[in-house]
């Protein structure tokens, strides 16, 4: 028998298939939504959307923040239960992307929230976003 | 070619004494002075121009003037008229024409009111439109430079990954 | 027998906030003030997606500002791309190649096929019809593939339609393949023909907007065909080759949802005859003008003004462009339909509709919460 920490041993259990609540900005909304069509089909690796933060084990923050979005997606995030995970895509969230001179963004997420998985591009493809979520996978297994 | 758009010129210049210019096919371009707005304006929709395409505010720091500018279409002449008129940069105040063409000109004076810090007189609601908590100068004046803006609340020179911004 | 509800009290209105993270609505937040189920006002409440567009053009010159033209609104980014084009052009005093002005509206009417397919898609999860949803969006993807074949992104163009022209010429097979998707999507339009009763019962008769106010309140596009009045900027002041080509506006006079929901199907339709045309006239030669194919990075833009109008698939898009002679523009002011229409329009429409319609007449305006704040 392997032993492993308790924290390991809850995430094993609970982290086999994501649920998503989705917080999709503009620029993610275009390239996320067809993730859950017919061609990229995410059910099949068992994501849902979800409509509660209570249900949710993962936050997508897709695209810019404003300073008016970042505190509702602070409350959002309070109310997820552990354990909980933030995947940040685009560039936006990793130094300010194209609008870095505008007054209204914020540039860096990490600032705001704990952020666990950036994904590059603007906008990332689908493909990006599997890969990303099969490394959550392979991080959970080789926890100990 | 632009035989209607000179006589509907001719027309608005000997009724109001005002000079304009036909840009193209399609384009008038007159510029008043502000007191005779509120008059051209009334004319102008009775005459068929029902539709106010955009009002927009062009800040000229050198002369120290905003140049506010109404674009008006009509759908029977299908042509597209634009008025500009000058105001003062310090104390910016206009009457609104809400009056004449509704809500439409009244959410474009909102958005005005709130990004150059113009006043219109006679628009019963001008709060914020578009930010929260906003304490600083009005966002679109040319007086405030938002890179200075942002390398000083955001970024930090003496980082490797944000130097670059500092340029 | 059955005991009569009495209405509720005066006075025992509530606050609701139909806000940005809910499973039915855009980034985009409505309070509403409730009496029981129905609405009595509405107030809208923007400012979720404000960058500040205007003045981030303001520091760049007119070739990048290309590319960050196509980031206006996300679903329809070539057509956004092709009004400031436009601009740049007039105010320049640039005269493009014919080959070019074709190309431009073969990519802006497939931009506009994909973005009728999303508001198709959208609309049906909103009143509850998911097969249409899974449906559009799993066509729409043989369009992204045709954008990727030809500009190098699937959603972002990069600033394919730059000023002067567009930025390459269309790899040899594009046009079969193009045929080849067009005749596919006939199979998406005949689905619509069924008519489905659940999609019918929630939308006939709701959130309807009569002539009078439409223009009192400054709608335009789909929004105002709906309610009976023929008027489209491709026929009223033709722009590219628009007058060359043999297209009709579709109209409807009831002005509610169910009407605007069918203009969005019949202008697909009409889109497709534009596109089958266009490759059928395109004529051979360069595809940028020659003094601009090496640009200099600090060219200078000519003193003057200019105002030019396109039709987006959203409705009127408006660019107000005004140089002094330096390299970047002194002012652009960017007027897109969905300002009206979620701000004036949308407040007006929800008095007196029950709450559980409100996203069916929230989707009916084809939205895009992008293009209101910019």
């Amino acid at each position: 028998m392997v032993k492993r920490s308790e924290k390991a041993t809850t995430m094993r259990k609970v982290i086999k298939a994501i649920w998503i609540f989705n917080w999709f900005n503009s620029c993610g909304f275009a390239e996320l939504v067809p993730l859950v069509g017919s061609r990229w089909d995410m059910e099949r690796f068992g994501m849902i959307i979800v409509g509660t933060p209570r249900h949710a084990d993962v936050l997508f923050i897709a695209g810019y923040q404003t300073h008016k979005s970042i505190e509702r997606a602070k409350r959002v995030y309070e109310q997820m239960a552990e354990p909980r995970v933030v995947i940040a895509l685009g560039s936006c969230t990793m130094t300010g992307g194209m609008y870095w001179d505008s007054y209204n963004t914020i540039k860096k997420l990490d600032d705001y929230l704990p952020v666990t998985m950036y994904i590059p591009g603007c906008p990332p493809r689908p493909e990006a976003v599997f890969e990303a979520c099969e490394k959550i996978f392979q991080h959970v297994k080789e926890l100990e | 070619m632009v035989k209607k758009e000179t006589e509907f010129l001719k027309k608005l210049e000997t009724k109001f004494k005002v000079k304009g210019r036909v840009q193209k096919e399609r384009r008038i371009w007159l510029s008043i002075s502000k007191d005779k707005l509120i008059e051209i304006c009334k004319w102008m929709k009775e005459n068929g121009y029902v539709h106010l395409s955009a009002i927009s505010v062009t800040d000229w720091l050198k002369d120290g003037k905003y140049e506010l500018t109404y674009h008006l279409w009509s759908y029977d002449d299908k042509i597209l008229v634009t008025i500009k008129t000058k105001i003062s940069r310090n104390d910016p105040k206009i009457d609104s024409v809400t009056q004449i063409w509704g809500n439409n000109a009244q959410i474009h004076e909102r958005e005005l009111h709130e990004l150059f810090g113009v006043n219109f007189k006679g628009n019963n609601d001008l709060l914020p439109l578009f930010l929260e908590d906003w304490k600083g100068p009005a966002p679109f004046r040319k007086d405030f430079d938002w890179r200075d803006f942002v390398r000083k609340e955001f970024y930090d020179k003496k980082n490797e990954r944000e130097m670059v911004y500092f340029d | 027998m059955i005991k009569e509800i009495e209405p509720a009290p005066k006075g025992s209105e509530y606050d609701f906030y139909f806000g940005p993270a809910h499973p039915g609505s855009g980034n985009f937040g409505v309070k509403l003030k409730l009496e029981g189920e129905v609405v009595v006002s509405a107030r809208a409440d923007p400012g979720y997606l404000h960058r500040g567009f205007e003045k981030l053009m303001e520091y760049r010159t007119p070739i990048q500002n290309a590319v960050l033209s196509d980031r206006l609104c996300i679903l329809e980014p070539l057509n956004w791309n092709l009004i400031h084009a436009e601009a740049v052009d007039e105010l320049m005093g640039i005269d493009i190649p014919e080959r070019a002005k074709y190309l431009r509206v073969i990519m802006a009417e497939l931009s506009r096929i994909q973005s009728h397919i999303i508001w198709y898609g959208v609309f049906s999860k909103g009143v509850g019809f998911d097969t249409g949803f899974k449906m559009a969006f799993g066509y729409r993807d043989y369009i992204m593939d045709l954008f990727e074949l030809i500009t190098g992104g699937r959603v972002y163009p990069a600033g394919y339609i730059c000023p002067g022209g567009v930025r390459r010429d269309f790899p040899k097979d594009a046009e079969a393949k193009i045929l080849k998707v067009l005749d596919k999507l006939k199979d998406l339009i005949k689905l619509e023909e069924l008519e489905n009763p659940a999609m019918n019962a929630r939308a006939k008769g709701v959130g309807v907007l009569k002539l009078k106010d439409a223009i009192r309140l400054g709608a335009t596009g789909p929004v105002i065909r709906g309610s009976g009045k023929k008027t489209d900027v491709r026929k009223d002041e033709p722009y590219e080759i628009y007058d060359r080509l043999d297209f009709e506006v579709p109209v409807r006079k009831e002005g509610d949802a169910y009407a605007r929901y069918w203009i969005g199907i019949d202008e697909i339709k009409q889109s497709i005859k534009i596109v089958k045309q266009a490759l059928k006239e395109l004529p051979d030669g360069e595809v940028i003008e020659s003094s601009l194919k090496k640009p200099k990075l600090k060219a200078k833009i000519p003193e003057g003004e200019v105002y030019v109008r396109n039709e987006i698939s959203r409705g009127e898009a408006g660019i107000y462009m005004v140089s002094n002679g330096d390299v970047s523009p002194y002012r652009t002011k960017v007027r897109g339909p969905d300002f009206l229409h979620m701000i004036p329009v949308l407040e007006y429409l929800l008095k007196g509709v029950q709450i559980a319609d409100v996203p069916a007449v929230y989707w009916s305006l084809n939205i895009c919460p992008a293009d209101m704040d910019r």
